[in-house]
């Protein structure tokens, strides 16, 4: 396990899994930097995170995750504000209700642009950092729900395919160069994106944050959370295509 | 009852959280304010009469119409507006209490009155002007509301705060849903620095001890809850465990800040992590029916030197809070009487000797509470306040199914009543089943009584809003 001590920065850090990973973060110490869309939220959640520590330990930076073009200049605002940056966390992500029926352009496009390519945009933001010092870590959450492609939301399980492959590929460049890449595949989690779902037995966004850093410590570069969803998700990913393709999950 | 419109009234059992209060209703559970002035205009058109009700947690019969109609509004349950800055929460009427701390907690905020269950609405807190543990503190709900909108029997929308219609503003709040109903609510939430409490359990050797202990904690405790064991008699007469908590300062607790995910705050709906709290009931069954419940209570009160010994320790804000959530159904034990909550108001002065008079007279009469909380109250500035410089006693009775049983326990309640009203005490309505109409007036004063009946003729000269409860005290 490496040591951090760092900044860091957390992409989607004004709700759910974002904010429990930037919390705790914050408790551990480090330097985080909030990023995310809404600004009063964020403003708000960077403004309870101090007050609850009692010190200045959470900064609010305004972020559209479709705004890519930004990222590179963001980066370094950020590094120039709180130093050296040596852990980025993705955690940006939107899933739109999508009818089964339903092939909506402007829906697909945004789950591209947040879900992968903001992943992208960050990722290659800091792999090219991290590289030349030959340290750090990144950590993008992706999902169960990449593992296959199903009827219910296709570019939402293409989006984070896409974003769970090039963390692999980023992974396989940098993991030579002491550089680590950890995937996150989360299983059903209480967060304001899954709140009208209604998700039975949903993992708290605590708890999955404690997995997620603890899959960090310990790096790994899948880390299924809870790790009950490997084996699930492996039996998913068995299942024949023409069995599949007849199921409506 | 026979439906004469479009409107989809349905024939209910509609009785009070107790279960010992209420009868038949035809009830409609609109999700909008124009389906309550259709509700509203519909019954005038019949002739009858219609109450109000929330999320039914009234004990009596606050939100019950026997053979009336009801407009339950708990399908009104947006969340309007939260600003995560400042804690302001626009709501309607059926958001619960459990909705609020779950939209506020996250950024830092917590519903500054809260009951000892989540369930309560928004609506009906406001209408019954509810409090929580922390009322010497911070007084009533009502005093968290900064303004509302109210549709008036009439069909009327007024929008009313302390400062643009103080009358109706005092009124409605405290007026248990007889001069319009709420459908909308601007609420103050407060600002926690971590997700938990500190809390400390104190055992109190009598009825004395817990007082003075309320009294020497007062300024200092953010919230002060008595449990009491009521079983208990002569020297012990009133002992009990006090539950002290503070609120954490900035920088106190970092590891409160994940406690401020929503999922950790609900109260565990396992015992031990296995068994399910919700069929935890039949067990307490056992013990209301097999006459146990002074064991129960003799071995809660010894738990409680172990607490003590163990304080203060850490605990979120919901466990601390909804108790009554820790065992869902609880109130099932007392099937099939159902339970009354008789909750006196005891100015500071005449605490301790009316306090010990209505405990031994239940010895007395061999009606004994199976629960009884004590907590410290401070007045407030509402019409119908329930609220006093003083103390209230929560006693929980068992209803039994015999109907002279039931009777003399409604006597004993009204005697007890008596010696509170002498007292210069009061009552409060979502907790009241017995008073009397003779009473009403002893409770608030001839005054109060005689502005709040020219409100109701300004407001619903026709009588349209009426409840159980309303007609039993005469309004």
């Amino acid at each position: 396990m490496v040591s951090r001590s760092g900044s860091c920065i957390v992409v989607g850090a004004s709700s759910g899994i974002g904010l429990a990973v930037a919390r705790r973060l914050a408790i551990e110490g480090r330097k985080v930097a909030m990023l995310a869309r809404r600004e009063s939220e964020l403003r708000a959640m960077v403004a309870t995170t101090n007050d609850a520590l009692g010190r200045e330990a959470a900064f609010a930076y305004v972020h559209d995750a479709t705004d890519a073009d930004s990222v590179e200049a963001l980066f370094a605002r950020i590094e120039q504000d709180l130093g050296r940056v040596d852990e980025l966390h993705f955690v940006a992500g939107v899933m739109p209700a999508v009818a089964i029926d339903e092939f909506d352009l402007d829906k697909d496009r945004m789950m591209v642009l947040v879900n992968m390519l903001g992943c992208i945009a960050w990722g290659n933001a800091a792999a090219r950092r991290f590289l030349e010092r030959r340290s750090g870590c990144i950590v993008g959450v992706s999902s169960v729900a990449q593992d296959r492609g199903r009827v219910g939301r296709p570019v939402y399980n293409a989006s984070k395919a896409g974003m769970d492959t090039y963390l692999e590929a980023l992974r396989n460049r940098l993991w030579r160069h002491g550089v680590r890449v950890t995937t996150i595949r989360p299983g059903p989690t209480a967060t304001p994106m899954t709140a009208d779902l209604g998700l039975k037995n949903a993992m708290p966004v605590d708890r999955a944050a404690a997995l997620i850093l603890r899959a960090r410590d310990r790096e790994k570069a899948i880390a299924y959370v809870p790790g009950k969803w490997r084996l699930v998700m492996f039996v998913i990913r068995n299942i024949p295509s023409f069995v599949f393709r007849k199921l409506s999950v | 009852m026979t439906t004469m419109t479009s409107l989809a009234w349905r024939d209910e059992d509609v009785r009070g959280f107790g279960m010992a209060v209420g009868g038949p209703g035809s009830v409609l559970r609109p999700t909008t304010r124009e389906q309550i002035a259709e509700a509203f205009a519909d019954v005038r058109a019949r002739g009858g009469s219609l109450a109000l009700r929330g999320a039914g947690c009234s004990y009596g019969d606050a939100a019950t119409s026997t053979n009336g109609h009801v407009l339950d509004l708990t399908r009104m349950n947006r969340i309007l507006a939260f600003d995560p800055a400042t804690g302001l929460a626009t709501v309607e009427p059926g958001v619960t209490v459990r909705d609020l701390w779950r939209r506020s907690i996250g950024a830092g905020f917590w519903p500054k009155v809260v009951s000892g269950t989540m369930e309560v609405s928004m609506g009906g807190a406001a209408a019954m002007n509810i409090h929580g543990k922390n009322n010497f503190a911070l007084g009533s709900f009502g005093e968290c509301v900064r303004s509302f909108d109210l549709l008036t029997p009439r069909g009327e929308l007024v929008h009313c705060s302390r400062e643009s219609d103080p009358a109706l503003f005092h009124a409605a709040i405290s007026g248990f849903g007889m001069l319009g109903c709420f459908t909308r609510l601007e609420l103050e939430t407060k600002r926690v620095h971590s997700g938990r409490l500190r809390v400390w359990g104190i055992v109190a050797k009598d009825l004395e001890h817990n007082l003075q202990i309320l009294e020497d904690l007062r300024g200092k405790a953010d919230y002060l809850v008595s449990w009491v064991d009521l079983h208990a008699k002569g020297a012990a007469l009133g002992r009990g465990l006090m539950h002290r908590a503070d609120q954490l300062k900035p920088g106190e607790d970092p590891e409160g800040l994940r406690f401020l995910d929503p999922a950790l705050q609900d109260v565990p709906p396992n015992l031990f992590g296995v068994v399910p709290k919700g069929w935890l009931w039949p067990g307490m069954w056992c013990a209301v029916h097999g006459k146990q419940v002074h064991l129960v209570n003799w071995l809660k009160f010894r738990a409680g030197s172990r607490e003590e010994r163990h304080s203060p320790y850490l605990q979120t804000h919901g466990a601390f809070h909804f108790l009554l959530d820790y065992v869902p159904r609880w109130h099932w034990m007392t099937r099939p009487g159902g339970l009354i909550q008789f909750q006196p108001f005891v100015p500071f002065q005449h605490g301790a000797r009316v306090l010990r008079t209505l405990i031994e007279r239940c010895h007395a009469a061999g009606h004994v509470p199976y629960l009884g909380v004590l907590k410290r109250h401070r007045p407030d500035p509402f019409l119908m306040t329930h609220a006093v410089d003083g103390y209230s006693l929560a006693m929980d009775f068992a209803v039994s199914s015999n109907k002279k049983r039931r009777e003399y326990l409604w006597r004993l309640c009204q005697e007890l009543a008596d010696v509170v009203l002498d007292a210069s005490g009061r009552f409060y309505y979502a907790k009241d089943a017995v008073l009397l109409q003779s009473s009403f007036a002893r409770v608030h004063g001839d005054a109060a009584v005689a502005r709040f009946r020219e409100l109701k003729q300004q407001w619903d000269p026709d009588r349209l809003l009426q409840s159980d409860l309303s007609r039993r005290l005469g309004v």
